[in-house]
């Protein structure tokens, strides 16, 4: 890995993990204007039947298993932000992948 | 503003999973002829980014929160295919594991946060490739957050109200003024975001983003 990459990683799973991981917890607790809209219109009652969620060690933004807190929006933060990159890292390479067996002769020219 | 489960009915989540699935199809087709190996590794901190920020919600009225969407400034930065690849990747996060959005409501949701703002910033991009992006490029990135929020709260409510959700006692304007009124405001954070993270991501990685113009090829060269 070249080190232009290496630190763009570095520095934004930095930035994302101490967001995620440390400001998230002092988010407003507060319903976000699509929730608190339909609340309002007292239509926070789904009148369809609602599918079950899947289930998961990060409802909610808690890791379940310890106690909502500090700790466990830290550990959905972090978790989530990584997830993310890894899901985002493999699709990409596929992408490249693709691109480069697509234009026979190597790196296929320059972007754009 | 994710749309949780059991408030879209099945014609219209399946009719924005259809249109979302296309855009997203769309995109992948796409990608893979802008990205480069600098892109790749941007793409996914910028995707960590956004999914860190979407959690933290901050106030913008008595009871009331908002949080940035990201959509905009992805489109600014990746252009629109990407920033609808990295944004579905997130809201399919979310709802999967974080049951934030409904799951049959994801295609909604990747309308709403994904390609809606996506595609605004992707035409605010050509702006910031100028060699030196000037006062125009900021308000026309500014006014483009707050369209992009807007216009997808009112995709909502016109999804809700397609879906029977909106109460009889609300006629639709009603409910679209309250809707866009909240967002309007939440919108005026999401522009300043959008062209606080833009400035800050061309300083340090421009050449990452865009293809360097050629006249400031050679300005550098100089």
């Amino acid at each position: 890995m070249t080190p232009y990459n290496r630190n763009t990683l570095l520095v934004g799973v930095l930035a994302a993990v101490v967001i995620g991981g440390v400001v998230s917890y002092f988010a407003s607790p507060s319903p976000d204007g699509l929730e608190k809209t339909q609340e309002d219109m007292a239509a926070a009652e789904p009148p369809h039947t609602p599918a079950a969620p899947p289930p998961s060690p990060f409802a909610e933004y808690n890791l379940k298993g310890i106690p909502a807190g500090f700790l466990s929006n830290a550990a959905a933060g972090v978790a989530g932000s990584l997830l993310v990159l890894g899901v985002l890292l493999g699709v990409g390479y596929l992408l490249r992948r693709g691109r480069r067996a697509a234009a026979p002769g190597g790196a296929g020219g320059p972007p754009r | 503003m994710h749309i949780a489960s059991g408030f879209l009915s099945p014609p219209v989540w399946g009719a924005m999973a259809a249109v979302s699935g296309g855009a997203l199809a769309g995109s992948l087709a796409l990608a893979g002829r802008r990205l480069d190996d600098r892109k790749v590794p941007l793409m996914g901190v910028m995707g960590a980014f956004v999914f860190a920020a979407q959690m933290v919600n901050f106030p913008v009225l008595p009871g009331t929160s908002g949080h940035l969407g990201g959509g905009f400034l992805l489109g600014v930065l990746l252009g629109p295919s990407i920033g609808i690849i990295v944004m579905a990747s997130i809201l399919v996060v979310q709802s999967l594991l974080f049951q934030d959005g409904g799951v049959e409501a994801l295609g909604a949701n990747i309308f709403v946060m994904g390609v809606v703002p996506c595609l605004l910033g992707g035409a605010a991009r050509r702006l910031w490739e100028r060699p030196r992006p000037g006062w125009l490029a900021w308000a026309v990135t500014f006014v483009g957050g707050v369209a992009g929020v807007v216009a997808g709260a009112a995709a909502v409510i016109l999804m809700l109200w397609a879906s029977g959700s909106i109460p009889s006692g609300w006629g639709l304007g009603a409910a679209m003024g309250l809707m866009t009124s909240v967002h309007l405001l939440i919108g005026l954070v999401e522009g300043a975001a959008s062209v606080a993270v833009i400035r800050f991501v061309l300083g340090v990685r421009r050449e990452a983003v865009m293809r360097v113009a050629p006249s400031d090829q050679a300005r550098r060269a100089a």
